[in-house]
C-alpha cells in the first residue's frame, strides 16, 4: 500500500473526540482484509483481531492508535447585522493562536457538511493592543455565510467542526496536514497489519483505533480493560526538532520512530523493541518520558492488574496545528519495526522483570 | 531495630519504574515468612500470608525519587527529567548514581538572573565524560541521589526514608507476626513517586476488603515549618486526609483503637501536600476502604530524610495490634 495515499485518506477523514464514526468507517474498510474479527466497543473503539499461529490460549498484543483529532464544537449562535455566526468551544488541545483565518467544515447532525471560516475583524480596525493579542474564545466565531435564521435551522449546538486542511506533499518525502496526530499511527498499524499477511506471528494481535484520546485517554481506558491483553504497544506522534526548539526538547525528524523510556513503559518491551530495531537495522531513537506519558500508553498500563506497555512514536513538527509535518521515511520505519517486533514474539515469551529471569 | 536491614534497603537502587534491585532484596527477606510471593505485571511484589478472614492489603512503596537522562550533549553533559517530585533546591550539587555504578554531580548553568532558584532544565549532570560518543550513559537511563544512611541517637538520616522505612516496617511486621484475623497481602509497590500505578493495579488484582498504606508524612516541628500537628518521635501518624484522599473512617478508627488498646502513642495527621498509595487503592474496582499509617519524616524528598526509631517501632506494634 502506498504510504502517502493512505496518509492522505486518514488525514482528510473526519473524527473529532466523541464523533469518530466517519473515520472509524474508513479504518474498518482499511483493516478488513487483514484481520479475522472486527467489532466496536460501547465507547466506539474499533477493535480488530488477527489471530496468531501459537497454540491456544494465545498471548495477546494490543496495538493502540487513537483515531480522534482535536476539533471544535458549536457552543452557541451570535448575530450581527442579521448575519449568523457560530460560537465555538475546543474539544482537545486546540491552539487558539492558529485559528485565525482557518477554513473549517461544520458537521450538522443531519445533512451535508457546511463550509465556514474563522471570523475576526481585520487588523486595520483593531487597536494596537488588540492586534498583539490572540482573541479569547468568546471573540472567536465561525462564519458559514448564512443569515442567522437559516443557520439556526441547519446547525445545532454540539455539532462538531474540523479543520479544512488539504494534505500537502512537500519535497524530500515530507508531508503535512491535519490530524496526523494520530492518524499517522493508524497508518503505521495499517501498514504493519498488511505486512503481517505475508508473515507468521505466534501472538494474537488486537489492533484498536481508540476514541477520545485528546480529551482524556478514555477510549484506551475501556479498550485495555475489555481486551485485557498480555502486553501492549501504544502508538502516537511526538515532538520533532525544529527552529526555536532545543535539541534536548525533541527528537530528530527522519531519525526513525522514538521508543519511549521511563516508568510508563515496561523495560522488557523497551529492550525487545530496541533489539529488533538493531537486528533489522531500522533507524530509531530513545525518548525519555519521566512520568505518565499523556498518551494511550498511560491508560493502558494501569488497566486491571497492570499491563506491560510500550510506546512507539513518529516524530512530528507543528503538533496540534492543521499543518502537522512528518517524514514518510519515519512512518515506514515505524511500520517495519512494529511488524518485525510482532513477528519476533515467541509463543511462550512473556514480559518479565530484570530480577525475575530464571526464577 | 535491624539497622543492617534498613541500611541495605535504603541504599539499594530503585528509582520509580526501576525497582528490580529493591524487589530482589525484599523478596529474599519476605519469602521465608509468607505462603506465596508474586510480582505483578507492573513490578509490585506481593507477599501473601494466607488466613481465613477478610482480605487486608498493606502497602509500602519500593521506589525512590530519581532522575532520567533526556539528552546527552556533545561535550558529554547529561540533561535530565525528574522521576517523581524533585525539588530544584535539593538537587543542586547532589551526587547521582546510575544503575551501572557511574556517578556524577548535578551542576547549574551560569544564569543571567541568580535571584531565583534554578529550574531543573537549567541543570545538568556532569559525569566527567569527554564527549557524547564517549559517555557511558545514554538517553533513557535512570539515576538516584547518593546518600549514606546514618543513625544519630534516636533518629535516622538517609536518602530514601520515603518509603524504604515503610518497606522495612512491613518486613519487620511480617517477622514478628504471630496471629492475624485477616487473609493478609503485603504489597511492596512500584511507581508510587510518579503515578501511584503499582498500588492501583495491585489493588485491582487482590480485590481487598480493606487497605492500609504505610508511608512517610511531613512534620510541623522544624524552624518556620508550615503549621502541622505532627512531630518527630511522638508516635506514628494516623492519616485523616491528604491531597489525594480522605481516609475511610472505619480504617482510621480501627488504627486508633489498636493504638489505644496497646497504649501506643500516636498522632492524627492532616497533610496539605502530596498523597500516598492509599489514594489509588481506595479507587480499585468498586472501591476499597483505605487508610494510611504514616511515619513522621523531616526534609522529605531531600537526601537527608530523617525519621525517629521509636515511631517506626511503635508503628510495627500498631499494625500487629490492628491485625491481631
Amino acid at each position: 500500500m502506498e504510504t502517502t495515499a493512505l496518509l492522505r485518506q486518514l488525514s482528510e477523514a473526519v473524527g473529532p473526540p466523541g464523533y469518530e464514526a466517519p473515520v472509524a468507517e474508513l479504518i474498518e474498510r482499511l483493516w478488513r482484509p487483514y484481520v479475522d474479527e472486527l467489532r466496536r466497543d460501547p465507547l466506539g473503539n474499533l477493535i480488530a483481531r488477527r489471530r496468531g499461529s501459537g497454540a491456544e490460549p494465545r498471548p495477546v498484543l494490543l496495538l493502540a492508535a487513537h483515531m480522534d483529532e482535536i476539533a471544535l464544537l458549536v457552543s452557541g449562535y451570535a448575530e450581527a447585522y442579521g448575519h449568523g455566526y457560530l460560537r465555538i468551544e475546543p474539544i482537545g488541545g486546540i491552539d487558539r493562536r492558529v485559528l485565525l483565518g482557518q477554513r473549517v467544515w461544520v458537521h450538522p447532525r443531519d445533512g451535508e457538511p457546511l463550509p465556514g471560516l474563522i471570523a475576526t475583524p481585520p487588523p486595520h480596525i483593531l487597536s494596537q493592543s488588540e492586534r498583539k493579542k490572540v482573541p479569547p474564545w468568546d471573540h472567536l466565531f465561525i462564519d458559514p455565510g448564512l443569515p442567522i435564521e437559516q443557520l439556526e435551522a441547519r446547525v445545532r449546538i454540539g455539532d462538531p467542526i474540523t479543520f479544512r486542511a488539504d494534505y500537502l506533499e512537500l519535497k524530500n518525502r515530507r508531508v503535512a496536514g491535519k490530524a496526523f496526530d494520530n492518524r499517522v499511527s493508524v497508518a503505521v498499524v495499517t501498514l504493519a497489519l498488511a505486512a503481517l499477511l505475508e508473515r507468521t506471528h505466534a501472538w494474537d494481535i488486537v489492533a484498536v483505533a481508540t476514541v477520545q484520546e485528546e480529551v482524556g485517554l478514555y477510549g484506551a481506558t475501556t479498550a485495555a480493560y475489555g481486551v485485557a491483553p498480555t502486553a501492549a504497544v501504544a502508538l502516537d506522534g511526538t515532538f520533532a526538532r525544529q527552529h526555536d526548539v532545543g535539541e534536548d526538547e525533541a527528537v530528530a525528524l527522519d531519525g526513525g520512530p522514538a521508543i519511549g523510556v521511563g516508568p510508563n513503559f515496561h523495560p522488557y518491551l523497551v529492550d525487545r523493541l530496541k533489539e529488533v530495531a538493531e537486528h533489522h537495522e531500522i533507524a530509531h531513537q530513545i525518548e525519555a518520558i519521566p512520568r505518565g506519558s499523556g498518551t494511550d500508553a498511560w491508560a493502558i498500563q494501569v488497566s486491571r492488574e497492570g499491563i506491560p506497555t510500550a510506546l512507539l512514536s513518529v516524530p512530528m513538527r507543528y503538533m496540534h496545528q492543521p499543518v502537522e509535518l512528518l517524514s514518510l521515511r519515519d512512518v515506514e520505519r515505524a511500520a517495519r519495526l512494529l511488524t518485525e517486533f510482532i513477528a519476533d514474539l515467541r509463543a511462550d515469551e512473556r514480559p518479565v522483570w530484570e530480577d525475575e529471569h530464571g526464577s | 531495630m535491624d539497622f543492617e536491614l534498613l541500611h541495605r534497603l535504603t541504599t539499594a537502587f530503585g528509582p520509580s519504574g526501576y525497582e528490580a534491585a529493591v524487589r530482589e532484596l525484599i523478596r529474599k527477606e519476605v519469602a521465608p515468612l509468607v505462603d506465596e510471593v508474586e510480582v505483578t505485571p507492573l513490578g509490585t511484589l506481593i507477599a501473601h500470608k494466607k488466613g481465613s478472614g477478610p482480605r487486608l492489603l498493606l502497602a509500602a512503596h519500593m521506589d525512590e525519587i530519581g532522575v532520567i537522562v533526556s539528552y546527552v550533549e556533545d561535550k558529554g553533559f547529561l540533561r535530565f527529567a525528574p522521576l517523581g517530585g524533585i525539588f530544584p533546591l535539593y538537587a543542586i550539587a547532589q551526587r547521582v548514581r546510575f544503575a551501572n555504578g557511574v556517578e556524577g554531580v548535578v551542576a547549574v548553568e551560569r544564569r543571567k538572573d541568580e535571584s531565583k532558584p534554578p529550574a531543573l532544565s537549567e541543570m545538568y549532570i556532569d559525569i566527567g565524560a569527554p564527549s557524547r560518543e564517549a559517555s557511558p550513559i545514554r538517553v533513557g537511563e535512570p539515576a538516584v541521589f547518593v546518600g549514606e544512611t546514618v543513625r544519630v541517637g534516636e533518629r535516622i538520616i538517609g536518602k530514601t526514608m520515603d518509603d524504604r522505612i515503610g518497606c522495612y516496617l512491613l518486613i519487620d511486621f511480617l517477622r514478628r507476626l504471630r496471629t492475624s484475623r485477616f487473609d493478609l497481602y503485603v504489597a511492596f509497590t512500584s511507581q508510587e513517586e510518579t503515578t501511584l500505578s503499582g498500588a492501583r493495579t495491585a489493588a485491582f488484582g487482590i480485590e481487598p476488603d480493606m487497605a492500609v498504606a504505610v508511608d512517610v508524612t511531613l512534620t510541623g516541628d522544624t524552624p518556620k515549618a508550615l503549621p502541622m500537628a505532627v512531630e518527630l518521635g511522638k508516635g506514628p501518624a494516623i492519616k485523616v486526609k491528604d491531597r489525594g484522599m480522605v481516609a475511610h473512617p472505619r480504617v482510621r478508627d480501627a488504627m486508633v483503637e489498636a493504638a489505644e488498646r496497646e497504649g501506643l502513642p500516636y498522632q492524627m495527621e492532616i497533610l496539605t501536600f502530596g498523597t500516598t498509595d492509599a489514594a489509588a487503592m481506595q479507587l480499585a474496582r468498586a472501591g476499597v476502604p483505605s487508610g494510611c499509617l504514616s511515619i513522621p519524616c523531616r526534609h522529605v524528598h531531600s537526601p537527608g530524610e530523617m525519621v525517629d526509631v521509636n515511631d517506626v517501632e511503635r508503628a510495627v506494634a500498631l499494625l500487629l495490634a490492628l491485625v491481631a
